[in-house]
């Protein structure tokens, strides 16, 4: 939708008669494509929720059921009394809290640093923050495993973690390192002359109005870590050490795939992500600088 | 309350230098403003004060004491910023009290002072909006208020007027000079409004490219500009300046066709060489009645200022070439158009009576008073000292 409001203050041609429909309809044409992309993005979620609920007959029916019209519960007591999956919730919780919690007080030192002072090297390592982000992951997987084997941390809930620090923490750094920039750095000068120390200025002044970048950051940590399934995989062999994702895809085995279980325990992993982000989501109100500068 | 000295300050970011040498002193009480274009270090030298930017060399004092290596929390002093710097998660009553709470005052006396202050300056009824609630105005009191309640021993002012539209920037400047006047704080308020400067400050302070040109009071700023650049850069509109030849006897000025009987105000050491001659508008004046050389010329444009009329005369003499000596922003108006006769010509500002009437095109004489002139140096842009220096003062009224 922004393209079009950037696109129309320029009226080019003055021979136009009725710009007002014109742009009318050019909405709409947006507002459907819009719809399209939603239906799109929403079609394979709601797919998984209903056939969650669906009995195994149900599912495999050749005329598709669009809304179920049994549902059951016994897809998701299956799938809760699948083998490891109390394990398997409890190192995904490890792996993302830690990952969490890890990521943002690196990135945020690692944002101040950036943001607020000058050192030889600055630059470069901007630019590297960013170029490792452009590395496809799956190029990296077999050098990597090699590396933390070395290291004896293949088949460890820690190794894990600092795989995912390594791709989480550029991401964060840069956009912690936004959030500083937006802050005038007259707000802390202020309260320093007002009588704050230099720590008390950045407790009370600056951590407040880093609360949204904060929050951001944090979110996108954890659906990173929850989510992740390739590095889990591929590091993680013991049943008992698995995350959620992997213990997901061994719904799948040789005989075949168990639909209905395998659907319900991934709308169970999905609630955790929006739990989460419902709880924090009030706390990004962009714009909350507004108002400290000028007139 | 307290005096700010600075001892021989320079500042430098690397190897640009943003201040240099800087001697000056506010008294007790005293308002200064410290004037210059953009870029010319004013805020450095205020920041510096406040304790926010390391003194590359010399000694800056608050009241006795040499504050250089002092946290800025314990100078004591309030700062208004050019952007004001409110804290935009804090309501105004929490802004206006941060101070006071960080030097731990007790709450009802917070509460006290905080109501006093936001009453004197029409705040009472917005202590529980945020910032981004306010206009610019009252953001503007806002930041205000956070220094005054403080009571400190000395306000610094970074351009606090200059966000603000022209008509409400007329109105706070003069409350910031009465509420001054009445909490007798030393001040140092910085600006690059030459106006702002000379209507609010006790002394004028003019810096330039980070070296104090010149400090005096509004009036002999005015009267006595030191060099070339505080006499382009003070006064609105500015000086005319033009150069002229003195004669080998110091007796006589010469500059186009004109020649002019310097009087009591002979230039002996600048026998046979070029000066710089500078003229305020409001010294150019029509010819009939007047005392001084009359020197033709002709009429460019004329501005209707209501209660007078601002008139653009081209004359014969020779322009300034030396404009690194001069104030950016004062440049004359360009070369006239399509004046073949007059090759090398100046146009003079003249603020003239509003009753005279007067068309572009017309010829016009004007009188030029030699006691009224001001002369300089073509090199340096010092001002010459002549027989008779006060007499500009005398022969105004
Ligand atoms: N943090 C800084 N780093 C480098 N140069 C600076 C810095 N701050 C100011 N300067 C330079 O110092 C000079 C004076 O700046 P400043 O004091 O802000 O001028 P003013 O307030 O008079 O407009 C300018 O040339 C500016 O570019
Ligand atoms: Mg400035």
């Amino acid at each position: 939708m922004s393209s079009v409001t950037q696109i129309a203050p320029t009226p080019v041609a003055p021979a136009v008669t009725r710009p007002r429909s014109r742009k009318r309809l050019r909405k709409a044409g947006w507002n459907v494509l819009g719809l399209v992309v939603l239906a799109v993005m929403v079609f394979p979620v709601y797919w998984m929720v209903s056939t969650a609920f669906k009995p195994g007959h149900d599912i495999l029916s050749y005329t598709p059921q669009w809304i179920p019209t049994h549902p059951v519960l016994s897809n998701f007591t299956d799938a809760i009394h699948q083998q490891f999956f109390w394990n398997a919730v409890k190192n995904s919780l490890i792996v993302t809290t830690v990952v969490v919690v890890l990521s943002l007080v690196l990135a945020f030192l690692a944002a101040l640093a950036l943001a607020k002072f000058s050192f030889y090297g600055r630059k470069p390592f901007i630019v590297v923050i960013l170029g490792v982000q452009m590395v496809p992951l799956a190029a990296l997987i077999i050098p990597l495993y090699i590396l933390m084997s070395r290291v004896h941390q293949v088949d460890k809930l820690s190794g894990v973690i600092v795989m995912y620090l390594t791709f989480v923490l550029p991401f964060a750094v840069w956009t912690l390192r936004g959030f500083l920039l937006g802050v005038p750095k007259e707000l802390e000068e202020s309260a320093m002359v007002d009588g704050a120390t230099r720590f008390g200025a950045f407790v009370r002044i600056l951590l407040p109005l880093l609360g949204p970048g904060l929050v951001a950051t944090s979110i996108f940590a954890f659906i990173q870590a929850w989510n992740e399934f390739i590095i889990a995989y591929v590091f993680l062999h013991t049943p008992e050490k698995q995350t959620l994702m992997v213990w997901l895809a061994s719904f799948t085995t040789l005989r075949g795939t168990d639909w209905g279980p395998l659907m319900a325990g991934a709308t169970l992993c999905s609630l955790p992500v929006i739990v989460f982000f419902v709880l924090v989501q009030r706390k990004i109100a962009f714009g909350l600088t507004a108002g400290a500068v000028k007139g | 309350m307290a005096e700010i000295e600075f001892v021989h300050v320079s500042k430098s970011y690397g190897d640009t230098p943003a201040v240099r040498d800087l001697n000056l002193k506010v008294g007790e009480g005293e308002f200064v403003v410290l004037v210059g274009p953009s870029g010319c270090g004013k805020t450095t030298a205020l920041r510096m004060v406040a304790g926010l930017e390391e003194i590359t060399e010399g000694e800056i004092r608050i009241g006795d004491r040499v504050v250089n290596e002092l946290a800025p929390r314990d100078r004591d002093i309030a700062m208004v910023f050019q952007n004001y710097a409110l804290y935009p998660h804090k309501t105004v009553y929490e802004n206006l009290a941060f101070g006071l709470r960080m030097r731990k005052v007790p709450k009802d006396e917070q509460r006290r002072r905080v109501e006093e202050i936001a009453r004197k300056l029409g705040l009472a009824d917005m202590l529980n909006r945020r910032p981004s609630q306010l206009s610019g105005g009252q953001r503007q009191r806002v930041a205000m208020g956070r220094a005054i309640v403080r009571e400190p021993k000395a306000f610094l002012m970074d351009e606090p007027l200059s966000n603000l539209d022209a008509k409400l920037r007329v109105q706070m400047r003069a409350e910031i000079a009465r509420i001054q006047k009445a909490l007798e704080v030393t001040t140092l308020y910085v600006t690059h409004d030459q106006v702002e400067a000379m209507t609010m400050g006790d002394r004028v302070a003019v810096m330039r490219d980070g070296i104090l040109q010149q400090v005096d009071t509004p009036q002999r700023l005015y009267d006595l500009p030191a060099n070339l650049f505080v006499a382009s850069f003070v006064g609105s509109p500015p000086m005319n300046l033009f150069e002229a030849d003195v004669e080998s006897d110091g007796a006589q000025l010469v500059f186009g066709d004109t020649r002019l009987d310097l009087g009591a105000r002979s230039l002996r050491d600048y026998k046979g060489r070029r000066v710089v001659v500078g003229i305020r508008p409001e010294e150019v004046r029509e010819a009939s009645g007047w005392d001084g050389a009359h020197v033709g010329g002709r009429v460019l444009l004329v501005e209707a200022l209501g209660a007078e009329q601002l008139v653009h005369i081209e004359i014969a003499a020779t322009p300034l070439e030396r404009a690194d000596l001069v104030d950016a922003a004062a440049q004359p108006p360009g070369p006239s158009l399509g004046v073949e006769e007059l090759e090398r010509s100046v146009t003079l500002l003249g603020r003239f009576d509003r009753h005279l009437l007067l068309t572009p095109g017309e010829a016009v004489e004007v009188a030029i008073d030699p006691r009224l002139l001001h002369f300089f140096d073509l090199e340096t842009g010092a001002a010459l000292p002549t027989a008779d220096v006060p007499a500009v003062a005398g022969v105004a009224g």
